[in-house]
């Protein structure tokens, strides 16, 4: 994690506060945690990341011929030029679960790129999806890790009037779906993530941890316990509200065990963010910071990223596009419109380059953090001005050790689930599963290469 | 209960059907007539026009549909059917009509009342950090602390959404620490940073910015800051640099200022802060992007809330006549934010973020506000301890239970208080204590128990506790008082006379503003002014101190019409507002200086109520324009309580014409397309009459080179010709607002969404509200005296 002034402003860092906090860490110095550790599995450690942004792409730039030999860089994807050799770009996707006429494509957009599942119509009660592709990952992968994924997000997640009519705001606050019922708050206040990651002592003393440690386990113990004697006077659905808490108590001790066990492990030394950066880029950039953080100490191994969300009214004046995002993405065709949100989209490109290019500099057991590493990147809408939840535009950025072969632009056949690529993610995540979401088989692309 | 005793209870809330209310012509219309009349001509087997079919429904006993039926009722209501252009009875028959189907739907529902069912309700953030404040007499902030709620219905307090999360876990555990601590106060606790930052550049400092800074200052910031020990801290002043990307100088340094810092009002020291540069065109030096960290001060202070105050001297004799003073802010302001190069212009300096850091040297503070709420005993000698923390502990969770603790329950928070004392000492135990009680689900959870003796299916009086509950959270977003507990605790919350007595006292008490923001703020989406971003380019005037300056009178607004106990119409056209200096500027009232906000009647008939402050403007408009889509779409949802109907799946892209001119223009261009105009034809209307302002609220006669038209109609075809006619006929509709504004504060009570079955309550509430002459007071009594918050319904 590079600690500059460039990177992370003034602000956001915790200084002078008299009492002795190393240097920052500087990635190049230091190499993953993981590289450290003896690991009890033989198996590499495998990560993985998806990251959501709203609304769609300027498809007129986007699509583009079928290149098997190669990928022909478009402008869009250009800021991932360094890394063409794990780029898969992949068109003929369709995410079926979005489409319908009752209104709410926002919602049902980005609650199906990642659970390839149709969101419930309703504003309260009964919301319903599907358990998201970074969730299934997450269970199989939390037994090692003190936490199962992070959850993070950039915009807050307390607007109003931003929702869909008939959509609860659920929809478009998350896109981490921990059960069909249960949608994951995602954070955007860098502090917090922090805080997750390391708990509220800014002391890295493993003595002054453990007795932290010790009381948080206490008192779940003690509140579980209350907690079985509690069920009379409740109804079925009141019950499994309970359960829900009851199910957290239960993660967040497991974590708090495997925390008292590796307490000796010593961490690096890092400044706690202060708060939300001011710009777009400062605050995505200290995310991924973060989120390197997380996967270099091994905290977790899954995340969840809104990097942008449906219907957002987000402007980015920094960059010449003062208009909000989601009128401007409504773009009629007009081309001053169209090079706007093309400038939009590359913006956010060139923030995942920026984590690609930090993973790939990273080193991890025998090679690099990227090795070990799946991203997928892509929105659940390609042309914003149809709303179309067709050929989503998608990226899919694979480390070596996934044995996917990159520089490709896969085109699938028209009316393929995007959920046939998801459930090919997981075979290579070495997760195979019967199926996902609406899936009706593996992406035969993807595999045997 | 029997039934009997049942409807016997039911009479004596008043919540039994009454027939009287109504108008003896519904009982002569036959609606079977009027539906085959009016109705069938489209809703019929074939066309099946809205997806309703009236051909064959049921009209004797209505209550079988009743779900259809409400839905016809809200719609008729509006007016807005039959459509324009298609034949409609006369007047008092279509009244009659709403009414027989009404006493139809009354009836039935009478025979088999449902009260509904909330679930288990955990707090929200807003409730947690009020319950705090009332509970540890502690304020925190809770955005910083726990994450975001869900909303439901266009609420967070809505019971179905408030799920947990593992996450929403690990920081209710981390909140409970650092609370505990707070409250106790530790004096091993770590210095910490907090910060408090001012909106970067776009928060104009020129002039007196709060009422708590000196007379003659200018800018800086004002802060309430909770000091967790006795002990040192330090205040860093930072300023503000000339850009974010660019460089990182402080701006405004070749002219000497005095910076003035106080606690809780006392000058804590005056800085004497830049004036070494000779020449504007100096270059810079790296020490300019430094000097401002000399900027500190070390004071001792008792620990608890204090009043911060950091400002400037407003001096402004030595920039005379070597150029322009100040940049003018209402032209210039939030757009410098955007491009702030040092040879812009010369602008004052101002205040980028102050730093409150500490303690160092702490001590155990011996008496803040928390500590004296929570040692209500203080042990002297070794055998007094554990009494003493049994009398605290059981004390503080008989309030935060918000009902008698149990034995059980005090023996779980003493074994927390006995491992703190072995690690520590008394407070320490004490401490820990509070961390366990923090995370109780009886602390996290409002939960109402089913009496194991009523039927499944069947609704009961819900007791004096949860009721007492139900109060507090409604009306304080927090828990009740020791003074409703102690009623509730003895049974006596309903009797008619105390509970009304109570309600009375509640809105009285200064916690029920938590209304304003909770309720008012998210029913008509002023709380999103806070986050709403306008566009520097189309807005330039647009400034932080606007932005205050709209919540500010929305809030002082709405305050007033609530203690001065309004009708409650009277938010639509209320002829008087409360503005600033900053404010006044922007509406084009003159002769108003100061930051102090005053009440002042409005000079003339452009804005008047809600529909004319710059929030509701602001946040139904885009960043860049406005919106008659979103400004329609408001009214609708919120005002006539019939949201917009959706918008279709693949909306064909416009044809690739160039349209130019107002935005009327160009919206009827767009209508002239038949799928689009099937559903904007309603929508837009209404959305015009908002056109004379723009997407911040202020007045104009011309948009995109031609006269504004603000001319429209309302559903049921009334027409207006300008934000004052259309004020009025909204007012004239009254009924559908009193419906909707009924139907959005019960869904806010109840912490649910309002069903059909609500709905003979609602009716009762609105009649009952009506005849006790339409007041805030009225509307919310009747509210908390209903069926639906008075009762439950065992599940089946």
């Amino acid at each position: 994690m590079i600690i500059t002034k460039k990177h992370i402003p003034r602000r956001t860092i915790l200084r002078g506060i008299g009492v002795s906090l190393a240097l920052p860490l500087l990635d190049s110095m230091v190499p993953a945690f993981t590289a450290l550790r003896t690991t009890a599995a033989a198996t590499p450690i495998r990560r993985f990341g998806a990251i959501y942004v709203g609304m769609g792409m300027n498809m007129n730039i986007w699509a583009q011929p079928n290149i098997e030999k190669g990928l022909d860089l478009n402008p869009i994807l250009y800021p991932m030029k360094a890394f063409k050799d794990r780029l898969l770009v992949l068109s003929g996707l369709d995410s079926n679960e979005a489409s319908g006429i009752d209104g709410g494509q926002h919602p049902r957009m980005q609650t199906s790129w990642l659970t390839g599942a149709r969101a419930k119509r309703t504003e309260g009660t009964d919301i319903r999806a599907g358990t998201s592709l970074d969730q299934i990952v997450a269970r199989k992968f939390e037994n090692e890790t003190q936490l199962a994924s992070l959850e993070l997000a950039i915009e807050s997640t307390d607007l109003l009037g931003t929702c869909s009519l008939g959509y609860s705001c659920a929809y478009n606050n998350t896109i981490s779906w921990r059960t069909p019922t249960t949608p994951l708050p995602m954070e955007n206040n860098p502090k917090n993530v922090f805080e997750r990651l390391f708990g509220s002592s800014d002391s890295t003393d493993p003595k002054v941890r453990l007795r932290e440690i010790k009381t948080d386990h206490s008192v779940l113990d003690s509140v579980t316990e209350k907690i079985a004697s509690f069920q009379r006077g409740l109804g079925s659905r009141d019950r499994t509200r309970v359960e829900e808490y009851v199910d957290a108590i239960r993660d967040v001790e497991r974590r708090i065990q495997m925390a008292e066990e590796q307490v000796g492990r010593e961490l690096p030394v890092v400044e706690r963010p202060m708060g939300i950066p001011a710009t777009y880029e400062e605050h995505v950039k200290l995310m991924f910071d973060l989120q390197m953080l997380a996967f270099q100490t091994d905290l977790t191994r899954v995340f969840g990223f809104l990097m942008g969300r449906e219907a957002s009214v987000r402007s980015y004046p920094e960059i010449g596009v003062p208009d909000s995002h989601h009128p401007l993405s409504h773009h009629q065709n007009n081309p001053e419109k169209l090079a706007r949100q093309a400038k939009l989209n590359t913006f956010q490109m060139q923030q995942l380059a920026y984590f690609v290019e930090k993973l790939q500099a990273t080193p991890d057991g025998d090679g690099s953090m990227l090795d070990h590493t799946m991203l997928l990147y892509g929105s659940g809408m390609s042309d914003s001005n149809l709303h179309l939840p067709k050929n989503l535009p998608t990226v899919l950025v694979s480390g070596k050790g996934f044995h996917i072969k990159g520089n490709r632009h896969v085109n699938c056949p028209a009316g393929t689930p995007m959920a046939n690529l998801q459930m090919t993610m997981l075979e290579k995540l070495g997760l195979p599963v019967e199926n996902f979401g609406d899936s009706n088989g593996n992406l035969n692309l993807l595999t045997g290469i | 209960m029997s039934k009997q005793l049942f409807v016997t209870i039911l009479v004596g809330l008043g919540i039994a059907f009454s027939g009287t209310a109504y108008l003896n012509a519904a009982e002569e219309i036959s609606p079977r007539t009027i539906i085959d009349e009016y109705c069938v001509r489209c809703h019929n087997n074939q066309l099946k026009t809205g997806n309703l079919v009236l051909e064959d429904i049921e009209t004797e006993d209505m209550v079988k549909n009743a779900e259809v039926w409400e839905k016809i009722v809200k719609k008729l209501h509006t007016g807005a059917m039959p459509p324009m252009g298609v034949p409609r009875p006369d007047e008092s028959t279509y009244k009659g009509f709403i009414e027989a189907i009404e006493l139809n739907l009354d009836q039935g529902f009478a025979k088999n009342p449902n009260p509904g069912r909330t679930l288990i309700h955990r707090l929200n953030r807003v409730e947690y950090a009020n319950v705090i404040r009332d509970l540890l007499d502690l304020s925190i902030d809770g955005t910083a602390l726990l994450p975001a709620d869900n909303q439901g219905y266009g609420f967070d307090n809505i019971a179905d959404v408030l799920t947990v999360s593992p996450g929403l876990l690990e920081r209710y555990l981390l909140a409970a620490k650092k609370i505990s601590r707070l409250a106790v106060g530790d004096p091993t606790i770590r210095p910490e940073i907090t910060t408090y930052n001012v909106p970067y550049l776009t928060l104009v400092q020129d002039d007196r910015i709060s009422d708590d800074l000196p007379f003659g200052s200018r800018g800086g910031i004002s802060v309430q800051h909770y000091f967790p020990v006795d002990g040192k801290y330090e205040i860093n002043i930072r300023m503000q640099r000339h850009s974010l990307n660019i460089g990182n100088e402080i701006r405004g340094l070749d002219v000497v200022n005095k910076i003035d810092l106080r606690l809780d009002g006392e000058r804590l020291k005056v800085f004497e802060f830049g004036g070494d540069r000779e020449y504007d065109d100096d270059p810079y030096t790296e020490q300019e992007d430094i000097a401002d960290h000399i900027l500190n001060f070390e004071f001792q202070v008792k620990a608890g809330m204090h009043h911060v105050g950091v400002a400037f001297d407003r001096d402004m004799w030595y920039v005379e006549g070597v150029g322009m003073a100040t940049l003018p802010p209402a032209s210039d302001g939030y757009a410098s934010g955007v491009k702030t190069e040092q040879n812009y212009g010369r602008i004052n300096m101002g205040v980028d973020h102050i730093e409150v850091v500490g303690p160092f040297n702490g001590t155990a503070p011996q008496n803040s506000a928390s500590r004296e709420r929570i040692f209500i005993c203080e042990p002297q000698n070794a055998s007094e301890e554990t009494p003493c923390a049994q009398k605290i502990l059981s004390t503080l969770a008989n309030r935060a239970y918000r009902r008698p603790v149990t034995e059980t329950e005090i023996q779980a928070l003493m074994s927390f208080y006995a491992t703190g004392r072995e690690d520590g000492d008394f407070n320490v135990g004490i401490r820990q204590g509070l961390v366990r009680l923090l995370m109780d689900p009886d602390f996290l959870f409002r939960i109402e128990r089913d009496p194991t003796s009523i039927q499944p299916g069947q609704p009961y009086l819900i007791s004096d506790l949860e009721l007492a509950s139900r109060l507090s959270f409604f009306l304080w977003s927090s828990i009740p008082d020791i003074q409703l507990l102690e009623i509730a605790t003895q049974g006596k919350l309903q009797e008619p006379a105390i509970f009304e007595n109570e309600v009375r006292r509640m809105l009285a008490d200064k916690r029920s503003n938590a209304l304003l923001n909770n309720f008012f703020g998210q029913w008509l989406l002023v709380r999103n002014m806070a986050a709403h971003r306008p566009d520097p380019l189309s807005f330039p005037e647009f400034d932080e101190n606007l932005r205050q300056a709209f919540q500010r009178e929305t809030e002082l607004f709405l305050q007033s019409q609530l203690k001065e106990d309004r009708h409650v119409t009277e938010i639509l056209n209320a002829d008087y507002t409360f503005v600033n200096e900053r404010l006044a500027r922007h509406y084009g009232i003159p002769n108003i200086y100061g930051n102090h906000f005053r009440k002042v009647m409005l000079p003339n008939n452009q804005r008047a109520g809600l529909l004319g402050q710059g929030s509701v403007l602001a946040v139904t408009s885009y960043a860049d324009r406005t919106s008659v889509v979103l400004r329609g779409k408001w009214v609708m949802e919120n005002l006539l309580g019939v949201p917009p109907p959706p918008p279709p799946a693949d909306v064909p892209p416009l044809e690739n014409v160039e349209v130019k001119g107002s935005l009327r223009q160009r919206m009827e261009m767009h209508r002239k397309n038949p799928v689009c105009a099937a559903c904007h034809s309603q929508l837009d209307p209404m959305g015009f009459a908002f056109e004379n302002f723009d997407g911040i609220g202020k007045w104009r006669e011309i948009d995109g080179g031609t006269a504004v038209d603000a001319s429209g109609a309302l559903l049921d075809g009334s027409t207006f010709t300008n934000p004052a006619t259309f004020r009025e006929a909204l007012v004239h509709k009254s009924d559908a607002f009193m419906g909707s504004l009924t139907e959005k504060l019960l869904t806010y009570a109840l912490g649910r969404g309002v069903e059909y079955y609500d709905m003979p309550a609602v009716r009762q509430i609105i009649r009952d509200t009506q005849s006790a002459g339409n007041q805030w007071s009225a509307l919310i009594l009747n509210i908390v005296k209903s069926m639906p918050f008075q009762m439950r319904r065992v599940e089946s």
